[in-house]
């Protein structure tokens, strides 16, 4: 039954459907862009509407928002958060400093493209991007994951040895254990 | 020769065997205790007449020995626990020394508690009582820490209540001129109020004093946590039943039936206040042992409540619980004893995470801690059904309250006693442990199938029961294989529970497991989720210190006062009346002549008024 | 075999009727905090969204065999509860194995799922779980107190301790018992809460403080299998007090109702309340909660 491209598709449909209207967003402030989180949770640009739940820890979330520049040292953490989530997992890059650097793109200790160390889904330029700026992030994200296109976990695990090069070019001392899925 | 007369031969024989064994060679002497082990409950199972007695007459004491169903009762708990317990502490006591005297001063308790469990007669149940405190006191200092702390205290609370009992024997002699516990039975409703409360009260208090109920209890915790802990389930399983098999007597034959059912309220509520406090006090230990010795004191309230009532389903609930808190401490005792023995130490805030390293013992543990907090589908449920049926039908609801705060507050120290020792953070330093000899798991697996089994099928236990009953004076006590009811005809069926409980499982573990089966990884307990934080080696990542902070600062005003201060108190003041004495007795022999010479004095001058010439 | 047969059916039905309806509860107080919160809030079926996530995910991780078992413990206690709880007065279907079990097996079993899920969440090595499980069981001793107190007032009321027996009693005479005793009602109602684990007392599993407390370690199909066994003890304890207070329900619709209502006390409360901590939650519960126990029980006694 499962090699019938039809069928495949129905199962596919059910699981899209339901992880595209449940996000589970890993409550982390990375950056100065986290001040926009708050807003859009709460009532007056309510993401709850589309299923939109904060999780406390890894293990429970699906999505993890990298909100604005991140420095080396929190790049590392962001890492191992990212590698203890569980399948399938989403990224987006809020703000312009995760697309080229933006405000930062010369500092001696920020990154520049985020897309070169963890797989990032959707980008939401802006420096803040407003709340609306934000939904309209989700929404896109819900549309690819709809879709199916939305494998940036998948691709993780395919390059794995892309990222972890550029990971530990950039990182200075590399404490972490090799990652395991 | 007469069965129980060979009996006590047997054991008797079995402890020097296993003294002079272990003088000789530690291997010789363990193959001694083992075949001397599994003589004991054989032959008592197989060959022991239990209808026969014995009867000696010694310098004009008359002795007699026989069994009855509630001696036979108690003497299944000991038969059972003892050899395990003696096969545990083969593998338990390697490569200690002393070894001889630990034999025999164990062999000996059970001999000493055999014997009280066949006394028809007071003077052979003083004898015997004595000898089993005589013997458990020699292992209690056996680790030679704390002797005066621990060892005097309980030497001295022990001898309070053996004294007491002697005075309470020398008293039914002078009324009834015979030492047998039947006339005793018999005359008991013609004797005069004061008698009855005196005879009774005295008896209780030494019967009482061993099953440590408050405030009687002081010498518990030591003495639990200080003798090795191969003895210590026996100790706690088997020795302060003797306690309850007295208190049964007393209490059930005598007070209930002569109209004093006072003096068994009194017990039920003292027993309730025990477990309170108790429970109260086990949770805030860190030492594995200790918390286990307080959990000990609870379960001891319990029992004693349901005696203390004294109706039919009542007794049958603290019956039961004896037996099952002989089962269940027995196999926590043994399984503390193997952590001490594998990491080195007991405390709760040292050991962490051997869960993995040592999965038998904490299967048997989790087993254990499951039938003590009361929860179906196991054994514990049933005696607590019981235990609340009773009290419920007999309207004594604050006592059920009690008891109700008292088992709800028992989860908590049963989880910090799995958390503490097996889950939680693995620490390197744990890295060598390596799961116990089967010497000392085997016993430990077997009580916890016995825990197991009687869940389904209680009746197996209750038959026994039932029987014993009819010698405290119940008659026609009614008893199914599973099935219970009350007075009121509301039932429980513990085999539908255990069923429906094992199916709804097995269901949700195929579902569960099969479920992602190919995905799924193994982490260890090094990688959580910290906010992204790699835990270094020097991390302290384990929570076991002030682990029920928020519950100490509610009690705060009931843990203020302890009762082992009024003890010490109590011990200053006599303490400062013989410092005192000893002004007047100063032990000077000049000054002693002059007392004598200045009596000599006042006789010759006052002659004339004193003696009127 | 008739019977066997219907009764395997009926236990399967009463448990996705639970699973159902309390996830529905649980799409509804969300919706409900929403409104007053004077926003719009998720679609009431958001609930089996988030189930049906979880369990689509394609890794899971574990931490040991324990970890596995602990969300089966909780599942298990739910439904096992669930069988022994009379769900309708009388029908074919859903009546289970109520005759076999009474008030005090339900209050012991209703812990054997917290005390497998502690267990689990220990075997995970994360101090926050520790933590959240001590305080967990340090507020069910101060919940358990009044709850047990308004019970005992009704079985010694009443003379008995079975649950149908109590709604026996109820339909004979016609008027509900949270009439006829009203203040073991008043005690059972302030208990409610602390069971249900609603603000105030949501310390235990709050996300702001403890990462989520127990949970914290727990992702994809164990998670899932946490929510489902939550809504449908949710949905058990409302029947209990429905069938203990509110004279039972003869059929579903009136079953839905009743326990919505009830339901709705939890939620409101907990809208607009902040947080206890633990020791003010439990000092609480043996202040005014088992004060009205204790009156309760001299009602009943006297």
């Amino acid at each position: 039954m499962y090699n019938d491209k039809e069928s495949q598709k129905i199962v596919d449909i059910i699981q899209n459907y339901a992880r595209k209207h449940s996000l589970f967003i890993l409550a982390y402030g990375t950056g100065c862009g986290a001040i926009e989180i708050p807003p859009t949770m709460t009532s007056r640009y309510d993401a709850e509407r589309f299923g939109i739940r904060g999780a406390a820890t890894p293990r429970q979330a699906d999505v993890l928002l990298i909100t604005g520049y991140l420095a080396t040292k929190s790049l590392k953490r962001v890492i191992k958060v990212y590698e203890q989530m569980q399948d399938p997992k989403y990224v987006i890059g809020f703000g312009s400093c995760t697309i080229n650097g933006g405000m930062y793109w010369d500092s001696y200790n920020t990154i520049n493209v985020l897309d070169k160390y963890i797989p990032v889904d959707v980008n939401i330029n802006g420096c803040m991007p407003r709340p609306e700026a934000v939904i309209a992030g989700f929404v896109k994200l819900q549309k690819q994951i709809q879709e199916g296109k939305a494998d940036g976990w998948d691709k993780y695990k395919k390059n794995l040895d892309y990222y972890k090069e550029n990971q530990k070019k950039i990182i200075t001392n590399w404490v972490m254990p090799d990652f395991n899925w | 020769m007469n069965s129980l007369v060979l009996l006590l031969l047997i054991i008797a024989g079995g402890a020097l065997l296993s003294y002079f064994g272990h003088r000789i060679n530690q291997l010789l002497g363990n193959i001694t205790v083992f075949i001397v082990a599994l003589i004991i409950p054989i032959y008592w199972f197989t060959q022991v007449d239990f209808t026969e007695t014995v009867s000696l007459t010694i310098s004009g004491f008359h002795l007699e020995w026989g069994y009855n169903m509630y001696g036979k009762l108690f003497s299944m708990i000991v038969m059972i626990l003892s050899p395990l317990a003696l096969i545990y502490a083969i593998g338990y006591m390697k490569d200690q020394k002393k070894l001889a005297t630990f034999y025999f001063s164990f062999l000996f308790s059970i001999l000493g508690m055999t014997g009280i469990l066949m006394s028809r007669d007071f003077v052979s149940l003083f004898i015997f009582w004595e000898i089993m405190t005589w013997s458990s006191y020699l292992l209690v200092i056996f680790l030679g820490k704390d002797v005066e702390k621990t060892g005097i205290k309980y030497m001295v609370f022990s001898a309070l209540g053996a004294y007491a009992m002697l005075m309470a024997i020398v008293i039914i002699n002078n009324n009834t001129g015979s030492m047998m516990l039947a006339d005793y039975f018999t005359a008991f409703g013609g004797f005069s109020l004061q008698t009855k409360l005196l005879t009774g009260i005295l008896l209780m208090f030494g019967f009482a004093l061993k099953s440590a109920v408050m405030p009687l209890h002081v010498w518990a915790p030591g003495a639990y946590s200080n003798t090795p802990m191969a003895y210590t389930s026996v100790f706690s399983g088997a020795l302060s039943k003797m306690g309850i098999y007295g208190l049964g007597f007393v209490v059930v034959n005598l007070f209930a039936h002569a109209n004093m059912s006072i003096v068994g309220d009194v017990l039920a509520w003292l027993g309730a206040i025990t477990a309170v406090l108790a429970t109260f006090s086990a949770i805030f230990q860190d030492d594995a042992k200790k918390l286990l010795a307080y959990s000990s004191i609870a379960q001891l309230g319990y029992i004693v409540t349901g005696i203390g009532i004294g109706t039919e389903l009542s007794v049958m609930a603290g019956l039961y619980l004896a037996i099952l808190h002989a089962a269940f401490k027995g196999v926590l005792f043994m399984a503390v004893g193997a952590v001490e023995r594998q990491a080195g130490s007991t405390d709760m805030t040292v050991v962490s995470g051997l869960v993995r390293k040592m999965p038998f013992t904490f299967f048997a543990s989790l087993i254990a801690i499951i039938a003590l907090a009361g929860i179906p589908p196991l054994g514990g449920f049933v005696a607590k059904w019981m235990l609340y049926e009773s009290l419920i039908t007999n309207g004594n609801f604050l006592m059920v309250i009690m008891i109700f705060l008292s088992s709800t507050a028992a989860f908590l120290y049963c989880y910090k006693f799995l958390f503490g020792l097996f889950l939680g953070q693995q620490e390197p330093e744990f890295d060598h442990v390596k799961e116990a000899s089967p010497l000392m798991v085997v016993p430990m697996i077997l009580l916890s199938l016995f825990l197991m089994v009687t869940g389904a099928y209680p009746g197996i236990v209750l038959k026994y029961i039932a029987a014993g009953m009819t010698n405290l004076g119940f008659h026609d006590v009614s008893w199914q294989m599973s099935v219970l009811t009350n007075t009121w005809g509301d039932s429980v069926n513990f085999q539908h529970i255990f069923l429906a409980v094992v199916v709804v499982f097995v269901a949700f573990l195929i579902f569960l497991t099969w479920r992602g089966y190919k995905h799924s990884t193994k982490v260890s307990t090094k990688d959580i989720s910290v906010s992204g934080e790699m835990i270094k080696p020097e991390d302290n990542m384990t929570y076991s210190k002030d682990f029920y902070k928020p519950f100490e600062r509610v009690l705060q005003p009931i843990l203020k006062w302890k009762i082992n201060k009024y003890y010490d108190e109590f011990g200053k003041g006599l303490e400062a009346l013989f410092d005192f004495m000893r002004r007047i007795y100063t032990g000077n022999g000049q000054t002693y002549a002059v007392y004598v010479i200045t009596f000599l004095v006042i006789l010759l001058v006052f002659s004339k008024s004193i003696f009127g010439y | 075999m008739e019977g066997i047969g219907y009764k395997i059916l009926g236990a399967v039905l009463t448990t996705i009727l639970a699973f159902v309806v309390g996830m529905f509860y649980g799409g509804f107080s969300r919706k409900i905090i929403a409104r007053i919160q004077n926003r719009v809030g998720p679609p009431v079926w958001q609930n089996f969204l988030d189930v049906l996530k979880l369990l689509f995910k394609k890794t899971s991780v574990r931490y040991g065999v324990m970890h596995h078992l602990a969300p089966l413990w909780m599942i298990t206690m739910s439904v096992t509860t669930l069988m022994f709880i009379p769900i309708l007065k009388d029908g074919l279907f859903f009546t289970n194995l109520n005759f076999s079990g009474d008030l005090i097996f339900l209050l012991y079993i209703m812990v054997f799922g917290s005390l497998g899920m502690a267990l689990g969440a220990g075997a995970t090595g994360n101090p926050n779980t520790a933590i959240g499980v001590s305080r967990g069981l340090t507020q069910m001793v101060g919940f358990e107190i009044p709850w047990v107190m308004a019970l005992v007032a009704l079985m010694i009321q009443y003379k008995t301790t079975s649950v149908t027996g109590l709604m026996d009693i109820q339909s004979q005479s016609g008027t509900w018992m949270m009439f006829s005793s009203p203040f073991a009602f008043i005690a059972a109602l302030l208990a409610m809460p602390g069971m249900f684990r609603y603000s105030p007392f949501d310390i235990v599993g709050a996300p702001q403080e403890l990462a989520s407390g127990p949970v914290s370690e727990f992702g994809g199909k164990y998670l899932s299998t946490m929510m489902t066994s939550g809504s449908i003890f949710a949905f058990v304890k409302l029947t209990l007090y429905v069938d203990l207070f509110m004279g039972g329900a003869s059929n579903l619709i009136v079953l839905v109702l009743k326990t919505f209502a009830l339901y709705l006390y939890p939620v409101l409360w907990g809208a607009v309340s902040a947080r206890f901590r633990t020791e003010q939650s439990v000092r609480y519960f043996w202040g005014w909660p088992a004060f009205f126990g204790f009156i309760a029980l001299l009602y009943a006694a006297f």
